[in-house]
Protein backbone atom coordinates (compact mmCIF):
# COMPACT_ATOMS: atom_id res chain seq x y z
CA UNK A 1 0.00 0.00 0.00
CA UNK A 2 1.99 3.17 -0.67
CA UNK A 3 0.92 6.20 -0.04
CA UNK A 4 3.50 8.90 -0.85
CA UNK A 5 2.73 10.42 -3.88
CA UNK A 6 0.12 8.25 -4.99
CA UNK A 7 -0.24 8.18 -8.71
CA UNK A 8 -3.89 8.37 -9.56
CA UNK A 9 -4.95 11.52 -8.37
CA UNK A 10 -7.02 12.71 -5.58
CA UNK A 11 -9.89 10.35 -5.38
CA UNK A 12 -12.46 11.52 -2.80
CA UNK A 13 -11.41 15.46 -3.37
CA UNK A 14 -12.68 16.85 -0.02
CA UNK A 15 -10.33 19.20 2.07
CA UNK A 16 -10.20 18.12 5.32
CA UNK A 17 -10.66 14.61 6.23
CA UNK A 18 -12.77 13.56 9.22
CA UNK A 19 -11.78 10.84 11.89
CA UNK A 20 -15.07 9.36 10.68
CA UNK A 21 -14.33 9.07 7.19
CA UNK A 22 -10.80 8.23 7.90
CA UNK A 23 -11.40 4.88 9.93
CA UNK A 24 -14.17 3.78 7.39
CA UNK A 25 -12.53 3.98 4.36
CA UNK A 26 -8.66 3.41 5.61
CA UNK A 27 -7.78 2.11 2.59
CA UNK A 28 -8.82 4.57 0.22
CA UNK A 29 -7.59 7.13 2.92
CA UNK A 30 -3.98 7.69 2.16
CA UNK A 31 -4.58 8.88 -1.54
CA UNK A 32 -7.82 10.44 -1.19
CA UNK A 33 -6.26 14.28 -0.88
CA UNK A 34 -2.95 14.49 -2.40
CA UNK A 35 -3.15 18.25 -3.75
CA UNK A 36 0.76 18.32 -4.90
CA UNK A 37 3.82 18.69 -3.00
CA UNK A 38 3.21 22.69 -2.37
CA UNK A 39 -0.52 22.65 -1.46
CA UNK A 40 -0.70 22.13 3.00
CA UNK A 41 -4.01 20.41 2.10
CA UNK A 42 -2.18 17.31 1.07
CA UNK A 43 -0.41 16.85 4.34
CA UNK A 44 -2.74 17.40 6.60
CA UNK A 45 -4.06 13.68 6.45
CA UNK A 46 -0.79 13.37 8.28
CA UNK A 47 -1.36 15.71 10.78
CA UNK A 48 -4.82 14.15 11.75
CA UNK A 49 -4.49 13.52 15.54
CA UNK A 50 -5.50 14.68 18.79
CA UNK A 51 -3.70 15.27 22.02
CA UNK A 52 -4.85 11.84 23.84
CA UNK A 53 -4.16 9.46 20.83
CA UNK A 54 -0.74 11.55 20.44
CA UNK A 55 -0.11 10.45 24.63
CA UNK A 56 -1.59 6.97 23.70
CA UNK A 57 1.45 6.48 20.99
CA UNK A 58 4.27 7.91 23.45
CA UNK A 59 3.54 5.82 26.29
CA UNK A 60 3.32 2.76 23.87
CA UNK A 61 7.24 3.83 22.75
CA UNK A 62 7.84 2.71 25.77
CA UNK A 63 7.26 -0.74 26.08
CA UNK A 64 10.18 -2.64 24.59
CA UNK A 65 8.56 -6.06 24.08
CA UNK A 66 5.12 -5.30 22.84
CA UNK A 67 5.89 -5.71 19.28
CA UNK A 68 2.21 -3.97 18.93
CA UNK A 69 2.74 -0.28 17.51
CA UNK A 70 1.92 -0.64 14.13
CA UNK A 71 -1.40 -2.18 15.12
CA UNK A 72 -1.94 1.33 16.67
CA UNK A 73 -0.71 3.26 14.00
CA UNK A 74 -1.69 1.39 10.41
CA UNK A 75 -5.09 3.44 10.45
CA UNK A 76 -3.85 7.02 11.05
CA UNK A 77 0.14 7.24 11.23
CA UNK A 78 0.69 10.92 12.16
CA UNK A 79 4.14 12.62 11.19
CA UNK A 80 3.09 15.03 13.81
CA UNK A 81 5.06 12.64 16.53
CA UNK A 82 7.92 12.16 14.43
CA UNK A 83 8.39 15.84 14.30
CA UNK A 84 7.95 17.20 17.63
CA UNK A 85 9.91 14.39 19.11
CA UNK A 86 12.97 14.91 16.92
CA UNK A 87 13.07 18.96 17.80
CA UNK A 88 12.67 18.48 20.66
CA UNK A 89 15.79 15.63 21.34
CA UNK A 90 17.71 18.28 19.68
CA UNK A 91 16.92 21.00 21.99
CA UNK A 92 17.61 18.68 24.81
CA UNK A 93 20.60 17.07 23.39
CA UNK A 94 22.29 20.50 22.73
CA UNK A 95 20.81 22.24 26.01
CA UNK A 96 21.30 19.69 28.53
CA UNK A 97 24.77 18.21 26.61
CA UNK A 98 26.00 21.78 27.10
CA UNK A 99 24.68 21.38 31.14
CA UNK A 100 26.59 18.23 31.41
CA UNK A 101 29.86 19.63 30.25
CA UNK A 102 29.40 22.58 32.41
CA UNK A 103 28.54 19.65 35.10
CA UNK A 104 31.64 17.55 34.26
CA UNK A 105 33.85 20.05 34.39
CA UNK A 106 32.96 21.66 37.47
CA UNK A 107 32.46 18.32 39.49
CA UNK A 108 36.47 17.67 38.35
CA UNK A 109 36.91 21.60 39.61
CA UNK A 110 37.97 23.20 36.45
CA UNK A 111 34.95 24.94 36.28
CA UNK A 112 35.66 28.38 34.76
CA UNK A 113 36.69 27.80 31.33
CA UNK A 114 33.42 25.97 30.28
CA UNK A 115 31.78 28.33 27.84
CA UNK A 116 28.49 28.04 25.90
CA UNK A 117 28.94 25.57 23.06
CA UNK A 118 26.50 26.61 20.40
CA UNK A 119 27.89 23.87 17.64
CA UNK A 120 25.90 21.24 19.77
CA UNK A 121 22.10 22.44 18.09
CA UNK A 122 24.03 22.20 14.56
CA UNK A 123 25.77 18.81 15.44
CA UNK A 124 22.75 17.61 16.74
CA UNK A 125 20.43 19.02 14.26
CA UNK A 126 21.97 16.99 11.81
CA UNK A 127 22.55 14.07 13.67
CA UNK A 128 18.71 13.23 14.87
CA UNK A 129 17.05 14.86 11.32
CA UNK A 130 19.29 12.50 9.77
CA UNK A 131 18.56 9.68 11.37
CA UNK A 132 15.03 10.08 11.45
CA UNK A 133 14.35 10.57 8.35
CA UNK A 134 17.30 8.48 6.34
CA UNK A 135 17.01 5.21 8.51
CA UNK A 136 13.35 4.51 7.92
CA UNK A 137 13.83 5.25 4.21
CA UNK A 138 16.63 3.15 3.55
CA UNK A 139 14.70 0.33 5.82
CA UNK A 140 11.83 1.25 3.41
CA UNK A 141 13.89 0.86 0.16
CA UNK A 142 15.42 -2.47 1.46
CA UNK A 143 12.17 -3.98 2.61
CA UNK A 144 10.81 -3.33 -1.25
CA UNK A 145 13.66 -5.09 -2.64
CA UNK A 146 13.25 -7.63 -0.44
CA UNK A 147 10.01 -8.27 -1.89
CA UNK A 148 7.46 -7.44 1.65
CA UNK A 149 5.15 -4.58 1.69
CA UNK A 150 6.29 -1.51 3.29
CA UNK A 151 4.67 1.61 3.99
CA UNK A 152 6.97 4.64 4.16
CA UNK A 153 4.72 6.62 6.68
CA UNK A 154 4.54 4.33 9.47
CA UNK A 155 8.26 3.45 9.24
CA UNK A 156 9.18 7.67 9.54
CA UNK A 157 6.00 7.45 12.84
CA UNK A 158 7.57 4.18 14.23
CA UNK A 159 10.95 5.31 14.11
CA UNK A 160 10.58 8.73 15.52
CA UNK A 161 8.11 7.62 18.66
CA UNK A 162 11.14 5.07 19.02
CA UNK A 163 13.71 8.23 20.09
CA UNK A 164 11.03 8.81 22.64
CA UNK A 165 13.07 7.17 25.24
CA UNK A 166 16.22 9.44 24.81
CA UNK A 167 14.38 12.55 25.81
CA UNK A 168 13.45 11.08 29.03
CA UNK A 169 17.09 9.46 29.55
CA UNK A 170 18.52 12.78 28.82
CA UNK A 171 17.41 14.07 32.01
CA UNK A 172 19.17 11.17 34.13
CA UNK A 173 22.26 11.64 32.17
CA UNK A 174 23.43 15.57 33.87
CA UNK A 175 24.49 13.14 36.80
CA UNK A 176 28.58 13.74 36.71
CA UNK A 177 29.47 9.98 36.80
CA UNK A 178 30.81 8.62 34.26
CA UNK A 179 29.84 4.73 34.51
CA UNK A 180 26.13 6.22 35.85
CA UNK A 181 26.05 7.61 32.50
CA UNK A 182 26.58 4.43 30.42
CA UNK A 183 24.92 2.28 32.36
CA UNK A 184 21.76 4.90 31.30
CA UNK A 185 22.79 5.00 27.86
CA UNK A 186 23.13 1.15 27.27
CA UNK A 187 19.98 0.31 29.13
CA UNK A 188 18.10 3.56 26.78
CA UNK A 189 19.97 1.85 23.65
CA UNK A 190 18.72 -1.29 24.42
CA UNK A 191 14.72 -0.20 25.14
CA UNK A 192 14.60 1.89 22.20
CA UNK A 193 16.95 -0.63 20.28
CA UNK A 194 14.20 -3.59 21.14
CA UNK A 195 11.22 -1.47 20.35
CA UNK A 196 11.92 -1.03 17.26
CA UNK A 197 13.21 -4.55 16.76
CA UNK A 198 9.98 -6.13 18.05
CA UNK A 199 8.00 -3.95 15.76
CA UNK A 200 9.92 -4.58 12.90
CA UNK A 201 9.67 -8.05 13.51
CA UNK A 202 6.17 -8.06 13.75
CA UNK A 203 5.74 -6.26 10.17
CA UNK A 204 8.25 -8.45 8.41
CA UNK A 205 7.97 -12.30 8.68
CA UNK A 206 10.23 -13.93 6.52
CA UNK A 207 13.67 -15.77 5.69
CA UNK A 208 15.26 -12.42 5.92
CA UNK A 209 13.35 -10.68 8.30
CA UNK A 210 15.87 -11.96 10.86
CA UNK A 211 18.94 -9.81 9.22
CA UNK A 212 16.34 -6.59 8.84
CA UNK A 213 15.37 -6.81 12.45
CA UNK A 214 19.42 -6.82 13.93
CA UNK A 215 20.02 -4.31 11.61
CA UNK A 216 17.73 -1.75 12.80
CA UNK A 217 18.75 -2.76 16.51
CA UNK A 218 22.41 -2.32 15.77
CA UNK A 219 21.62 1.56 14.22
CA UNK A 220 19.96 2.27 17.19
CA UNK A 221 22.45 1.29 19.39
CA UNK A 222 24.56 3.05 17.68
CA UNK A 223 22.92 5.99 17.90
CA UNK A 224 22.85 5.66 21.43
CA UNK A 225 26.54 5.36 22.20
CA UNK A 226 26.63 8.48 19.74
CA UNK A 227 24.57 10.40 21.78
CA UNK A 228 26.34 9.68 24.93
CA UNK A 229 29.95 10.50 23.09
CA UNK A 230 29.37 13.47 21.80
CA UNK A 231 27.04 15.13 23.76
CA UNK A 232 27.57 14.01 27.78
CA UNK A 233 31.14 12.68 28.00
CA UNK B 1 17.42 62.32 -13.03
CA UNK B 2 14.33 62.49 -15.65
CA UNK B 3 10.80 62.94 -15.16
CA UNK B 4 8.17 62.03 -17.40
CA UNK B 5 4.76 64.35 -17.26
CA UNK B 6 2.94 60.91 -17.94
CA UNK B 7 2.57 60.89 -13.79
CA UNK B 8 2.32 64.42 -12.91
CA UNK B 9 -0.56 64.48 -10.79
CA UNK B 10 -3.00 66.82 -12.69
CA UNK B 11 -3.76 69.72 -10.70
CA UNK B 12 -1.18 71.65 -12.65
CA UNK B 13 -1.32 72.24 -17.05
CA UNK B 14 1.46 73.66 -17.54
CA UNK B 15 5.15 71.96 -17.47
CA UNK B 16 6.96 72.63 -14.82
CA UNK B 17 10.60 71.63 -13.25
CA UNK B 18 10.80 69.05 -10.57
CA UNK B 19 11.40 71.26 -8.09
CA UNK B 20 8.45 73.77 -8.57
CA UNK B 21 5.95 71.29 -8.88
CA UNK B 22 7.06 70.05 -5.24
CA UNK B 23 7.49 73.41 -3.90
CA UNK B 24 3.41 73.87 -5.25
CA UNK B 25 2.63 70.40 -3.46
CA UNK B 26 4.01 71.70 -0.39
CA UNK B 27 2.47 74.77 -0.29
CA UNK B 28 -0.99 73.09 -1.18
CA UNK B 29 -0.75 70.91 1.54
CA UNK B 30 0.29 73.51 3.69
CA UNK B 31 -2.49 75.35 2.97
CA UNK B 32 -5.30 72.83 3.00
CA UNK B 33 -4.53 72.69 6.60
CA UNK B 34 -2.97 69.88 9.10
CA UNK B 35 -4.85 67.32 9.56
CA UNK B 36 -3.34 65.04 6.02
CA UNK B 37 -0.97 62.38 8.21
CA UNK B 38 -4.29 60.57 8.06
CA UNK B 39 -6.08 60.80 5.88
CA UNK B 40 -10.07 59.99 5.97
CA UNK B 41 -11.07 57.93 2.87
CA UNK B 42 -13.32 54.42 2.53
CA UNK B 43 -11.82 51.53 4.51
CA UNK B 44 -8.80 50.04 3.05
CA UNK B 45 -8.94 47.01 0.59
CA UNK B 46 -9.62 43.95 3.56
CA UNK B 47 -6.45 42.41 4.43
CA UNK B 48 -6.55 38.89 5.30
CA UNK B 49 -7.98 38.53 8.47
CA UNK B 50 -10.09 36.17 10.82
CA UNK B 51 -11.03 37.48 14.04
CA UNK B 52 -10.20 35.98 17.16
CA UNK B 53 -13.10 36.62 19.76
CA UNK B 54 -16.34 35.34 19.27
CA UNK B 55 -17.98 38.66 19.44
CA UNK B 56 -19.51 39.66 15.72
CA UNK B 57 -16.67 41.69 13.88
CA UNK B 58 -16.71 45.29 14.96
CA UNK B 59 -15.21 47.79 12.19
CA UNK B 60 -12.69 49.76 12.76
CA UNK B 61 -13.63 53.21 13.53
CA UNK B 62 -10.06 54.98 13.73
CA UNK B 63 -8.74 55.77 10.65
CA UNK B 64 -7.51 52.51 8.67
CA UNK B 65 -3.56 51.56 8.14
CA UNK B 66 -2.41 54.17 5.94
CA UNK B 67 -1.08 53.00 2.24
CA UNK B 68 -0.73 50.44 -0.47
CA UNK B 69 2.72 49.99 0.00
CA UNK B 70 2.38 48.48 3.81
CA UNK B 71 -0.30 46.08 2.47
CA UNK B 72 2.16 43.85 0.35
CA UNK B 73 3.57 41.03 2.03
CA UNK B 74 6.50 41.91 3.57
CA UNK B 75 8.85 38.96 3.81
CA UNK B 76 9.75 37.85 7.50
CA UNK B 77 12.75 39.10 8.68
CA UNK B 78 14.70 40.41 5.50
CA UNK B 79 12.42 43.32 5.13
CA UNK B 80 14.47 46.15 4.10
CA UNK B 81 14.60 49.17 5.82
CA UNK B 82 11.83 51.76 5.86
CA UNK B 83 10.79 52.30 2.24
CA UNK B 84 11.90 55.72 1.09
CA UNK B 85 9.80 58.51 0.35
CA UNK B 86 10.01 57.77 -3.53
CA UNK B 87 9.16 54.59 -3.65
CA UNK B 88 6.00 55.64 -0.92
CA UNK B 89 5.38 57.92 -2.91
CA UNK B 90 4.95 55.33 -6.12
CA UNK B 91 2.18 53.62 -3.94
CA UNK B 92 0.42 56.52 -2.88
CA UNK B 93 0.36 57.29 -6.71
CA UNK B 94 -1.04 54.02 -7.83
CA UNK B 95 -3.35 54.58 -5.24
CA UNK B 96 -4.76 57.85 -5.82
CA UNK B 97 -5.34 56.88 -9.52
CA UNK B 98 -7.82 54.47 -8.07
CA UNK B 99 -9.68 57.06 -6.23
CA UNK B 100 -8.55 57.34 -2.94
CA UNK B 101 -8.24 61.36 -3.65
CA UNK B 102 -6.45 62.52 -0.63
CA UNK B 103 -3.05 60.33 -0.55
CA UNK B 104 -0.94 62.54 -2.38
CA UNK B 105 -0.81 64.80 1.06
CA UNK B 106 1.41 61.68 2.26
CA UNK B 107 4.08 62.02 -0.37
CA UNK B 108 5.18 65.70 0.92
CA UNK B 109 5.03 64.62 4.33
CA UNK B 110 8.36 64.42 6.29
CA UNK B 111 9.82 61.24 6.47
CA UNK B 112 9.66 61.33 9.85
CA UNK B 113 5.88 60.94 10.25
CA UNK B 114 5.77 58.25 8.15
CA UNK B 115 8.22 56.48 10.76
CA UNK B 116 5.99 57.90 13.09
CA UNK B 117 3.28 55.87 11.86
CA UNK B 118 5.02 52.83 11.68
CA UNK B 119 6.38 53.22 15.36
CA UNK B 120 2.70 53.80 16.46
CA UNK B 121 1.30 51.08 15.11
CA UNK B 122 4.10 48.82 16.59
CA UNK B 123 3.49 50.24 19.95
CA UNK B 124 -0.23 49.91 19.72
CA UNK B 125 0.23 46.14 18.49
CA UNK B 126 2.74 44.95 21.10
CA UNK B 127 0.05 46.83 23.87
CA UNK B 128 -2.71 44.32 22.43
CA UNK B 129 -0.71 41.62 22.14
CA UNK B 130 1.98 41.63 25.43
CA UNK B 131 -0.65 43.15 27.39
CA UNK B 132 -3.85 41.88 27.04
CA UNK B 133 -6.61 43.78 28.69
CA UNK B 134 -9.66 41.90 28.82
CA UNK B 135 -12.21 44.97 29.11
CA UNK B 136 -10.62 46.45 26.09
CA UNK B 137 -13.73 47.50 23.26
CA UNK B 138 -11.73 46.04 20.72
CA UNK B 139 -9.95 42.58 21.15
CA UNK B 140 -9.41 41.56 16.92
CA UNK B 141 -7.51 44.70 16.57
CA UNK B 142 -4.30 43.53 16.94
CA UNK B 143 -4.72 40.82 14.23
CA UNK B 144 -6.68 43.14 11.72
CA UNK B 145 -3.96 45.38 12.00
CA UNK B 146 -0.70 43.05 11.82
CA UNK B 147 2.43 44.21 10.48
CA UNK B 148 5.84 42.29 10.56
CA UNK B 149 8.08 45.20 11.80
CA UNK B 150 7.71 44.81 14.95
CA UNK B 151 8.79 40.98 14.84
CA UNK B 152 11.54 41.85 12.80
CA UNK B 153 12.74 44.83 15.51
CA UNK B 154 12.64 42.12 18.01
CA UNK B 155 14.06 39.03 16.58
CA UNK B 156 16.81 41.27 15.62
CA UNK B 157 17.49 43.00 18.94
CA UNK B 158 17.22 39.42 20.47
CA UNK B 159 19.77 38.10 18.34
CA UNK B 160 22.04 41.24 18.83
CA UNK B 161 21.54 41.05 22.76
CA UNK B 162 22.47 37.45 22.78
CA UNK B 163 25.48 37.77 20.40
CA UNK B 164 26.64 40.97 22.33
CA UNK B 165 26.34 39.05 26.10
CA UNK B 166 28.62 35.89 24.35
CA UNK B 167 31.97 35.74 24.99
CA UNK B 168 33.15 33.41 21.94
CA UNK B 169 31.52 32.56 18.86
CA UNK B 170 29.66 35.67 18.73
CA UNK B 171 28.56 35.62 15.20
CA UNK B 172 27.56 31.89 15.58
CA UNK B 173 25.26 32.95 18.26
CA UNK B 174 23.27 35.85 16.29
CA UNK B 175 23.12 32.87 13.42
CA UNK B 176 21.49 30.05 15.79
CA UNK B 177 19.04 32.75 17.58
CA UNK B 178 18.04 34.41 14.35
CA UNK B 179 17.62 31.11 12.85
CA UNK B 180 15.69 29.41 15.39
CA UNK B 181 13.46 32.66 15.89
CA UNK B 182 12.57 33.06 11.74
CA UNK B 183 12.30 29.67 11.10
CA UNK B 184 10.64 28.84 14.31
CA UNK B 185 7.70 31.12 13.77
CA UNK B 186 7.14 29.97 10.25
CA UNK B 187 6.79 26.34 11.11
CA UNK B 188 4.90 26.83 14.34
CA UNK B 189 2.56 28.58 12.00
CA UNK B 190 2.63 25.99 9.47
CA UNK B 191 2.16 23.66 12.40
CA UNK B 192 -0.90 25.35 13.67
CA UNK B 193 -2.40 25.28 9.39
CA UNK B 194 -1.40 21.41 9.51
CA UNK B 195 -3.64 20.88 12.38
CA UNK B 196 -6.28 21.54 10.43
CA UNK B 197 -6.36 24.65 12.45
CA UNK B 198 -8.02 28.32 10.80
CA UNK B 199 -5.39 30.85 10.62
CA UNK B 200 -3.26 33.26 8.24
CA UNK B 201 0.00 32.84 7.84
CA UNK B 202 1.14 36.68 8.51
CA UNK B 203 -1.09 36.74 11.56
CA UNK B 204 0.63 34.11 13.20
CA UNK B 205 3.99 35.25 12.01
CA UNK B 206 3.27 38.77 13.54
CA UNK B 207 1.67 37.42 16.86
CA UNK B 208 4.41 35.13 17.69
CA UNK B 209 7.04 37.53 16.82
CA UNK B 210 5.15 40.25 19.32
CA UNK B 211 5.44 37.81 21.66
CA UNK B 212 9.05 38.12 21.65
CA UNK B 213 9.10 41.30 23.79
CA UNK B 214 8.96 39.69 27.09
CA UNK B 215 12.05 37.40 25.97
CA UNK B 216 13.65 40.77 24.94
CA UNK B 217 13.41 42.79 27.61
CA UNK B 218 14.63 39.40 29.75
CA UNK B 219 17.61 39.09 27.49
CA UNK B 220 18.49 43.03 27.84
CA UNK B 221 18.66 42.30 32.03
CA UNK B 222 20.41 39.33 31.83
CA UNK B 223 23.13 41.70 29.17
CA UNK B 224 23.15 44.55 31.89
CA UNK B 225 23.27 42.22 34.98
CA UNK B 226 25.43 39.07 34.94
CA UNK B 227 24.83 36.98 38.27
CA UNK B 228 23.12 33.12 37.24
CA UNK B 229 19.94 33.32 40.37
CA UNK B 230 19.11 36.56 38.31
CA UNK B 231 19.48 35.12 35.08
CA UNK B 232 17.34 32.11 35.95
CA UNK B 233 14.58 34.13 37.58
CA UNK B 234 13.86 36.59 34.94
CA UNK B 235 14.11 33.85 32.17
CA UNK B 236 11.54 31.90 34.00
CA UNK B 237 9.12 35.31 34.18
CA UNK B 238 9.66 36.07 30.92
CA UNK B 239 9.08 32.88 29.32
CA UNK B 240 5.98 32.61 31.26
CA UNK B 241 4.76 35.87 30.43
CA UNK B 242 5.46 35.10 26.57
CA UNK B 243 3.88 31.54 26.25
CA UNK B 244 0.96 33.15 28.32
CA UNK B 245 0.85 36.31 25.51
CA UNK B 246 0.60 33.54 23.11
CA UNK B 247 -1.71 31.01 24.54
CA UNK B 248 -5.44 32.69 23.19
CA UNK B 249 -4.35 33.34 19.73
CA UNK B 250 -2.95 30.00 19.47
CA UNK B 251 -5.42 27.70 21.18
CA UNK B 252 -8.06 29.79 19.41
CA UNK B 253 -7.24 28.72 16.36
CA UNK B 254 -7.53 24.90 16.73
CA UNK B 255 -9.86 22.45 17.56
CA UNK B 256 -9.88 22.18 21.27
CA UNK B 257 -9.01 18.35 21.33
CA UNK B 258 -5.72 19.40 19.92
CA UNK B 259 -4.88 22.78 21.80
CA UNK B 260 -1.91 21.28 23.74
CA UNK B 261 -0.28 20.06 20.37
CA UNK B 262 -1.00 23.74 19.26
CA UNK B 263 0.95 24.94 22.02
CA UNK B 264 3.34 22.50 22.90
CA UNK B 265 5.48 23.64 20.04
CA UNK B 266 5.23 27.48 21.07
CA UNK B 267 6.38 26.58 24.34
CA UNK B 268 9.04 24.56 23.53
CA UNK B 269 10.14 27.93 21.06
CA UNK B 270 9.85 29.73 24.05
CA UNK B 271 11.91 27.67 26.23
CA UNK B 272 14.81 26.92 24.21
CA UNK B 273 15.62 30.77 23.60
CA UNK B 274 15.22 30.88 26.90
CA UNK B 275 17.80 28.66 27.76
CA UNK B 276 20.08 30.33 25.19
CA UNK B 277 19.48 33.50 27.39
CA UNK B 278 20.76 31.73 30.22
CA UNK B 279 23.26 29.57 29.15
CA UNK B 280 24.98 32.37 27.03
CA UNK B 281 27.54 34.38 29.39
Amino acid sequence: MQILPPNNGGGKGQGYPSLASSSETFEQQPTGNWRGVFSITSYTQYFNIDTDVVLNRLMGSLSPIDGSFFSKIVVNPDIYGPIWISTTLVFMLASLGNWATYLMEKHAGKGSSWTFDVNYVNVAAIAIYGYAIAVPLGFYFLLQYLGSNANLVQFWCMWGYSLFIFILSAFPLLIPVEILRWIIIVAAGAASACFVGSNLRSYVDGADATIVVIAAFFLQMALAVFIKVWFFS
Amino acid sequence: MSHSHSDTIPLHASSQSDIDEIENLINASVLSGPATVLPARPPSPPRAQIPVSSSPFIPSNIPPPPLASHQKPTPVPAAPPPPPVSSSSQGNRTVSSSGFGSAPNTLTEPVWDTVKRDLSRIVSNLKLVVFPNPYREDPGKALRDWDLWGPFFFIVFLGLTLSWSASVKKSEVFAVAFAVLAAGAVILTLNVLLLGGKIIFFQSLSLLGYCLFPLDVGALICLLKDSVILKVIVVCVTLAWSSWAAYPFMSSAVNPRRKALALYPVCLMYVSVGFLIIAID
